[in-house]
């Protein structure tokens, strides 16, 4: 930048100054000018005053009441509509991405029906395995924990257990008192106390 | 970051903020411990009450953090709290200037002295002690010049000198355009040296 003839430093050229960056015509102007010198010695000691001012600070707990108001958001919580939108239109590049995805989604959706509608007997044919598929996985796995519960030891005390109806009587009997004093025990422990305890108001 | 807990310092205002939005309470205490000071001292310069800068300063951390999905990571964080808590300072000034209306003296008094002396200052107060001490802790002459200034080149030289902020960060937070917070600092400056060589006299 040159610098035009007979003109003094303007309020930009004080503030290069005051941040160092003089240009050097300016500089040399400002060493023979004595206007211009005072103007900005006097605009330093402004700035020197300003930067010197004292620090001040909120008094003590200033985060603790500050945080006593803030909301602060569920991780967990699904994000609200708004919040999304913002998020979604915050730049080109999450605009162009969302858009992407969008278009993949509804193109492959779009082709899925197209070809359901176009081959019906493929279809019925592919659902018809899957089901046949499925009852056999369904059955061997019956059959499988069935012959696993015979072998077992105790096997053979169950079964003469059911089909004497004396002892199944006070089996069940048995196995129902125990259901009812656990569910007892458990309606004790779930209830409210009933007198304040000493320690519950920290 | 070390053992799941972050090193704050080594971390941008950017990144603090999205380990609040993730909702950890340590990532809000460390945005109010980066900022409660320069914005404390922004609205206490403006208002020059300690206890009314603190409900400001109160008011607008509750107000950022509060909306921190809505900060845009592209701006910085410092511009975002200090433009709240300006527009705090600025919305509070603008209301005291209506409270503190002069009404019309009587309509029976015939000089200036005695409209002025019949004149009802709606909100005006006396000084009360706090008042002293509060002007004793802003004592010194630049703090009295400061306090005379007008509220938009209280902010501007506030932040820019006191704060330390550039002129772009500065047009931003005011919402004012590049050259219009150059002048209001300029005229803030050398009606700051006015004064203060007034003082000296």
């Amino acid at each position: 930048m040159t610098r035009p003839s007979g003109t003094h430093l303007s309020a930009d050229e004080i503030d290069s100054w005051l941040a160092g960056n003089l240009a050097s015509e300016w500089q040399q102007h400002l060493d023979h000018c004595q206007e211009c010198l005072e103007r900005a010695r006097a605009e330093r000691e402004i700035v020197d005053q300003l930067a010197g001012l004292q620090l001040m600070s909120p008094t003590t707990g200033f985060a603790d009441r500050v945080m006593a108001a803030v909301t602060l958001p569920d991780p967990f919580a699904i994000r609200s509509i708004q919040a999304t939108r913002r998020r979604l239109f915050a730049s080109r590049k999450s605009l162009a991405v969302a858009a992407s995805l969008s278009l993949i989604l509804l193109g492959s959706m779009a082709g899925s029906i197209v070809w359901s509608l176009t081959h019906p007997q493929t279809l019925a044919s592919i659902g018809h395995y899957l089901v046949l598929q499925g009852e056999q996985i369904a059955w061997l796995s019956l059959r499988g924990v069935a012959s696993n519960l015979m072998e077992q030891p105790w096997y053979s005390g169950l079964q003469s257990l059911i089909s004497n109806p004396g002892r199944l009587a006070v089996g069940s009997a048995v196995v129902s008192s125990v259901y009812l004093v656990g569910i007892l025990a458990l309606r004790r422990l779930l209830a409210l106390p009933t007198q304040q305890v000493a320690h519950a108001g920290i | 970051m070390a053992s799941g807990r972050p090193e704050w310092g080594s971390l941008t205002d950017q990144e603090v903020v999205l380990l609040a939005r993730s909702g950890q309470d340590a990532a809000y205490r460390e945005l109010i411990r980066r900022y409660e000071r320069p914005v404390f001292a922004l609205l206490f310069r403006m208002v020059r009450d300690r206890e009314l800068a603190e409900d400001l300063a109160q008011e607008t951390f509750v107000k950022a953090l509060n909306a921190i999905d809505s900060y845009r990571p592209e701006f910085k964080f410092s511009s975002w709290i200090f433009k709240i808590g300006n527009n705090a300072a600025i919305d509070h000034l603008r209301r005291r200037e209506l409270d503190t209306l002069s009404l019309d003296g009587s309509p029976h008094a015939e000089t200036p002295e005695a409209m002025q002396a019949t004149a009802l200052q709606i909100g005006a107060r006396q000084e009360s002690p706090l008042d002293t001490v509060e002007a004793k802790e802003l004592g010194g002459a630049i703090e009295a010049a400061i306090g005379a200034l007008r509220p938009e080149y209280r902010s501007c030289i506030l932040l820019r000198h006191v704060e330390g902020r550039p002129y772009e960060e500065i047009a931003e937070i005011l919402n004012l355009p590049l050259g219009t917070v150059k002048t209001y600092i300029h005229r803030a400056r050398n009606e700051l040296r006015d004064a203060l060589a007034h003082l000296k006299e």
